[in-house]
């Protein structure tokens, strides 16, 4: 029995396999480079803190500074319009509905990002649509310049690329909750606002938090949107990484990637300590 | 009540707004290649409608190429991911570890593109193996991975285990029970998860130009060619074709699901 259960326990390991191999062997590797010297433009094996203290003194810190800013900024954004939709379909929509809304969602979501902010470039830009529509509506005499290779574009483009797919993790979680708990809330005299302060919404954490880190991380180390909708000179964390492995200071994009990759698994680990996963996936796990 | 009308009217006007704010950077690429009034950032004078960028982008040999690497890795994503998908969520419901499994699985979704890219650029160059289609495949499963795992997850929850259960006490072995009562009733979902692998495949950019090597998909194509001239008619053509595709394979995918969905509520009723 345990001789022929083998084969079959090994395939079953396969995916958890593929992932260990593929995705944190190649992190691990990232980390060790990131501790790696280069010397002209050869790196060698070295166990020096040197790449990062390049980035934490030089002049690519600024990049981390305003991804700091524009992650969590362009994150509450992407959760305020998200929330809605996910309560919406979670508590006022039919089954139909739902499906029809999350399928409405992905679609744009899966037309590759890069083709996306192309277009937003051409909506936003000089003599683009939305500036031919306000010239002719007479709210402006010239074109507004505002509009492309700024924070406001930048924003545009991080929340049209990101959230689309925060809705599924916070319809998920607000799906799971057991209504009993909101009829309980009504029951005892709270009104609506308050039942969803104290029940609904603390409910919805683990949903609400990993819409947030898959948001957050990807706005961290994004490198298109900035590129396209940024202009020059504009870089989050995925540009800088880009521009360092452009030059072939692999080392220091090592680096760079590895802070990013910390941060993402510093929030995953308070994710997974804090929430149980079945509370987020309930829906689909138990029945 | 009237309370919870308003409130359900506000969230049928976000829920609207968003839409419209989703689909709107989709429009112009199909405009703009059928139009070419808009050329390296200037507006010529084109005639108003014409195909021919997307019948003159086929004479571009490097462009041709791309697509059929496109399709080739595309093709093999769609086949080796939702197998290890399948085989994932098989794992979670017979495991006794599935919280680690599930969180694993959904790893590669948080971890930023660039990042991801690098990293296996490193990992092939330290194992000696030059960028290659292999390597394009890896980083497209790896990318795919998490979708396809959570769509046959939610398809298997509609199975119910007593039928495995029966076929055990009737006599089968545990393959003969899943190939004969449960992948015949979880196979919609699997197909379901080769497509939107596929999907995200063909749409993959970033992660993609850090171990293409000397091959081009149809998106490093389009990336580079924008890095080093700017947006051409050609490429809004290609643009618009790759969104044509996008909707054509959705649409497979929705006529599947409402097949599904007709079939479960008949076996309800």
């Amino acid at each position: 029995m345990t001789l022929r259960a083998l084969p079959r326990l090994a395939l079953l390991v396969l995916p958890v396999a593929f992932v260990l191999v593929f995705v944190i062997g190649p992190l691990a590797i990232t980390v060790a480079v990131s501790f790696w010297q280069r010397v002209g433009f050869t790196v060698q094996p070295a166990l020096t803190p040197i790449n990062y203290l390049d980035f934490f003194e030089g002049v690519r810190i600024i990049v981390l500074e305003r991804s700091l800013v524009v992650a969590p900024v362009a994150t509450a954004i992407g959760l305020v319009i998200a929330y809605p939709i996910a309560y919406f379909l979670a508590f006022r929509a039919s089954r139909h509905v739902v499906r029809v809304i999350l399928l409405l969602i992905t679609i744009p979501f899966l037309v590759n990002y890069v083709i996306r902010n192309f277009a937003w470039s051409y909506l936003l830009g000089r003599n683009g649509p939305i500036n031919d529509a306000i010239i002719g509506l007479g709210l402006s005499d010239g074109p507004i310049d505002w509009l492309l290779f700024s924070d406001f574009s930048v924003y545009v483009g991080l929340v049209a690329a990101y959230m689309p797919f925060m809705v599924f993790p916070l319809w998920l979680s607000l799906a799971g909750i057991d209504r009993r708990q909101i009829e309980a809330s009504w029951m005892l005299g709270a009104n609506p606002l308050l039942t969803f302060l104290r029940v609904t919404l603390p409910l919805s954490l683990p949903g609400i938090f990993a819409a947030a880190i898959f948001g957050f991380v990807g706005v961290f180390g994004e490198s298109a949107v900035s590129l396209i909708l940024g202009g020059a000179g504009y870089e989050l964390m995925g540009n800088t990484i880009a521009s360092a492995m452009e030059v072939l200071h692999y080392p220091l994009a090592a680096a760079m990637s590895s802070v990013v990759v910390a941060v993402m698994t510093a929030l995953l680990v308070a994710w997974y300590l804090g929430f149980d996963v079945r509370s987020f996936l309930g829906k689909i796990l138990t029945r | 009540m009237g309370d919870s009308r308003v409130s359900s009217a506000v969230f049928w006007v976000v829920t609207m707004v968003a839409l419209v704010f989703l689909y709107a950077p989709l429009v112009p690429p199909l405009i703009l290649s059928a139009t070419a009034r808009y050329q390296f950032g200037q507006v010529t004078d084109e005639p108003a409608f014409t195909l021919r960028w997307y019948v003159e982008m086929w004479d571009n040999p490097i462009l041709v190429n791309s697509f059929e690497t496109s399709v080739i890795v595309a093709v093999i994503v769609g086949l080796v991911t939702p197998v290890l998908a399948l085989l994932a969520a098989m794992a979670v419901r017979e495991l006794k570890v599935r919280r680690l499994i599930i969180i694993l699985m959904l790893l590669p979704l948080f971890v930023p593109g660039i990042s991801m890219g690098i990293a296996t650029a490193f990992f092939f160059r330290e194992l000696g193996i030059p960028s290659s289609l292999f390597s394009i495949v890896v980083i497209h499963v790896v990318w795919a991975l998490p979708f396809a795992f959570l769509i046959v997850l939610t398809v298997m929850t509609t199975f119910d285990p007593v039928l495995l259960e029966a076929a055990h006490m009737t006599g089968a072995n545990r393959w003969r029970a899943f190939f004969d009562i449960e992948l015949p009733l979880i196979y919609p979902g699997v197909v379901g998860a080769a497509i939107f692998s596929m999907i995200i495949s063909f749409n993959e950019t970033i992660r993609t130009t850090m171990v293409q090597g000397p091959y081009n998909t149809v998106q490093t194509y389009i990336w580079s060619t924008f890095k080093q001239i700017g947006l051409t008619p050609t490429l809004f053509a290609l643009m618009g074709l790759l969104i044509i595709v996008t909707f054509g394979l959705v649409l497979v995918l929705s006529v599947m699901g409402a097949r599904q969905a007709r079939r479960e509520m008949r076996a309800r009723a």
